[in-house]
């Protein structure tokens, strides 16, 4: 690996949000392909992050920097980036369901999307089932994402689940779950694609989703 | 009971302080500027009107919510009417808590998704059955003085299971119950069935055998349902809980400083508002705050921080002499196991020495998620002891004893003197279920972890026959309540059975 990659990498570990774009645009000014920065340096460098946050060793607010850092340097190389993706991982419409304003949860998983290479789109908090279906029509997401802190604000992920059928939308994207009461039984059973029994989790159902297809 | 009783600068009972007078301050006028200045969230727009009527300015308002920027003298004219003692008593009116400065009440927790089944040891979700059997628990611990539901009844309604768990709760214990509410359908539902049961709105009136839990959403956040719940408890003479549950780190700053001051903004914003729709309105502010675990991202209820964040609030309420709302005898254990008695007695036993008010959540593992019979009662017991360290030692001549040591003499014994014979059983606490026997007897006894006892105890008292709490009549005329719910709310349920 060339020093300017390892470097990327190892600012992404560290936080650096404004050194990996400095160190992104420079390598690009050096000549090397999008690709491979994207490759060899940012993805190094997250995957490193994910070891370590497994190992106890990096914590969730130094997990984040490292996400924003990543975000910050795809950016730049997004638009020399080949493929219909252009180097994204997918697009996912995340939200708290209507009736629910607790949103801390939804907020982490949608940050550690970003951090995966996901594309997010946030539609806030208590947000009705037609928000949802507006959401998917206007922004095309592969993944629809959505969170309930409250046993009653669960029903909202049925209704809104039914919401994306009756709108004829439902197998154009997948639906992942998540939240404190919610449980994989559930997420069965309402006829979600995926749980995350955590907002870390969360990411790797999202990941998980886009490679099953 | 009574714990801090002042002689001069003699403290009777040990007592344990977190903030300075001065800190205290400190921290409430940086409260009063975040008011001011930052402003809260007002999601409800009644809510928005009162307190604009009453001189709170209103900016940037949207379809849904508008920043309502309270300024500090309204905090002065709110606090002139606060009451500094609230009083809940049970149907059954010996269970009464009178709620002010340094008294302490121990209850559960609230609304579960999951419990620790008490014969399989299983973690499932929870069912009225379990919350009854909670609620019975509860009725058979002495140190237990208030009661909330440890469970969500999930094999009901979903749209209108608060109704249904206060039913249960009801059949379970005579004690007074902090209950919760869907909305504020669900809170006149409740407030119905208590008139059935306490005989009538004038006896209720006479003493309201519950409090109502209201969580405004932090940071500064006060959505439609939580301010309709904190006006309809102003007109209808129902005293509540306001209890932010900000997370440092996460939902405040990570600094406790920070999270003191934004969590006391978010309560005063209470207090503000319903002073101004009911002057004399009884509100208990509270009370649980803590710090994100920054692996697990979980609300962490066993935290040091946790113990120490209710202690600290307790200080200010004591200075703003406001009834409060404590946090207590939780862990992030999964079982109740080593984790789950550790924690659970470093915040029973910080939480009693600083004189919480209404100290909840005994009973709660796993984050808040899982309730456990089992450290109910191994709490009861950790509590009874706090209680003793809490009598302190009184220093009198008869308590020092001079001329029982001069009759001794050295070299003598105590054992059978008429000081010690009158005296032990007050002086010296006795365990119930903590062992002390020598190794012997305790081996010949079964040998059995402490576990195990508390185990055998919870047992115990769910197969205890008692008598039934509610007559077949009132029972019914209860359960009609929950049934006309039902059906008025029968479209929202979805297809699909979602619990068990």
């Amino acid at each position: 690996m060339s020093q300017i990659l390892e470097q990327i990498a190892t600012g992404i570990i560290g936080g650096d949000i404004q050194g990996v774009e400095k160190l992104v645009q420079k390598a690009l000014d050096e000549g090397q392909e999008a690709e491979t920065i994207l490759q060899n340096g940012l993805i190094v460098g997250m995957a490193e992050v994910g070891k370590r946050f497994k190992a106890a060793q990096m914590f969730i607010p130094e997990v984040l920097r490292a996400a924003k850092s990543m975000h910050g340097g795809q950016e730049l190389l997004r638009p020399l980036l080949a493929g219909d993706k252009a180097g994204r991982a997918g697009k996912i419409v995340i939200g708290t369901v209507q009736g629910d304003l607790h949103d801390i949860g939804k907020n982490l998983v949608g940050m550690l999307c970003e951090g995966a290479g996901f594309e997010v789109v946030d539609l806030g908090f208590d947000a009705p089932p037609d928000k949802f279906t507006e959401a998917i029509k206007t922004h095309q997401p592969d993944i629809v994402a959505m969170s309930a802190l409250l046993t009653t604000t669960m029903r909202a992920m049925g209704y809104t689940l039914k919401a994306i059928e009756e709108a004829g939308l439902r197998d154009k994207v997948k639906v992942m779950v998540g939240g404190a009461p919610v449980d994989a039984e559930f997420a069965e059973r309402i006829g979600a694609d995926g749980y995350g029994h955590n907002a870390v989790s969360g990411a790797e159902v999202a990941r998980n989703l886009i490679e099953a297809g | 009971m009574m714990v801090n009783r002042h002689n001069y600068d003699v403290n009777a009972t040990p007592t344990f302080r977190v903030l300075s007078e001065d800190q205290i301050e400190a921290i409430y006028y940086a409260s009063l500027r975040v008011l001011y200045e930052t402003g809260v969230r007002v999601y409800d727009s009644e809510g928005v009107d009162v307190a604009q009527s009453g001189g709170a300015i209103v900016e940037d308002t949207t379809e849904k919510s508008s920043l309502v920027k309270v300024p500090h003298y309204m905090v002065d004219k709110a606090r002139a009417t606060v009451p500094s003692k609230v009083v809940v008593i049970g149907p059954d009116r010996k269970h009464r808590m009178e709620l002010y400065k340094n008294q302490i009440y121990y209850g559960g927790g609230s609304d579960t998704p999951y419990t620790i089944d008490p014969y399989t040891g299983e973690r499932r979700r929870s069912t009225y059955n379990d919350v009854k059997n909670c609620a019975r628990i509860a009725q058979a611990l002495p140190n237990y003085d208030f009661h909330m539901s440890l469970g969500i009844t999930q094999d009901t309604a979903v749209g209108t299971y608060d109704r249904w768990q206060y039913l249960a709760m009801l059949e379970g214990t005579s004690k007074p119950i902090n209950i919760t509410a869907v909305d504020i359908e669900g809170v006149r539902d409740q407030l119905e069935m208590a008139y059935i049961r306490v005989g009538g709105k004038e006896e209720w009136r006479k003493g309201p055998i519950f409090t109502l839990y209201i969580e405004p959403v932090s940071p500064l956040s006060h959505s439609q349902e939580v301010i309709q719940k904190l006006l309809f408890c102003c007109d209808n003479h129902i005293p509540f809980v306001y209890t932010p549950c900000p997370l440092a780190g996460a939902t405040a700053p990570t600094t406790l400083a920070g999270l003191l001051v934004q969590a006391l903004a978010e309560s005063l914003f209470g207090i503000v508002l319903s002073q101004l729709r009911n002057p004399g309105a009884q509100i208990i502010i509270g009370g649980l705050m803590s710090n994100m675990d920054m692996l697990s991202t979980i609300y962490s209820y066993g935290s040091p921080e946790m113990a120490l964040l209710s202690a600290a609030y307790t200080d200010i309420t004591k200075w703003l002499r406001v009834p409060e709302y404590e946090t207590a005898g939780c862990s992030d254990a999964k079982l109740f196991d080593e984790q789950a008695a550790m924690e659970g007695a470093i915040n029973i036993a910080t939480s009693g020495l600083i004189g919480g008010n209404m100290i909840h959540d005994v009973g709660y593992l796993d984050s808040g998620l899982t309730s456990c019979p089992e450290l109910m009662v191994a709490s009861d017991e950790m509590i009874d002891m706090v209680k003793r360290i809490l009598q302190g030692i009184p220093v009198t001549p008869e308590a020092m004893a001079l001329d029982v040591m001069e009759q001794v003499g050295p070299g003598g014994h105590f054992m059978e003197h008429d000081h010690t014979y009158e005296r032990f059983k007050t002086e010296i606490w006795r365990p119930k279920l903590i062992d002390r026997q020598n190794w012997e007897n305790w081996n010949m006894a079964g040998g059995k972890r402490y576990g195990e006892r508390v185990h055998d105890r919870v047992v115990e008292i769910l197969e205890a026959e008692t008598e039934p709490l509610l007559d077949d009549a009132m029972y019914q005329e209860l359960r009609r309540v929950c049934e006309l719910a039902d059906a008025r709310h029968k479209d929202e349920e979805l297809d699909v059975k979602m619990f068990v």
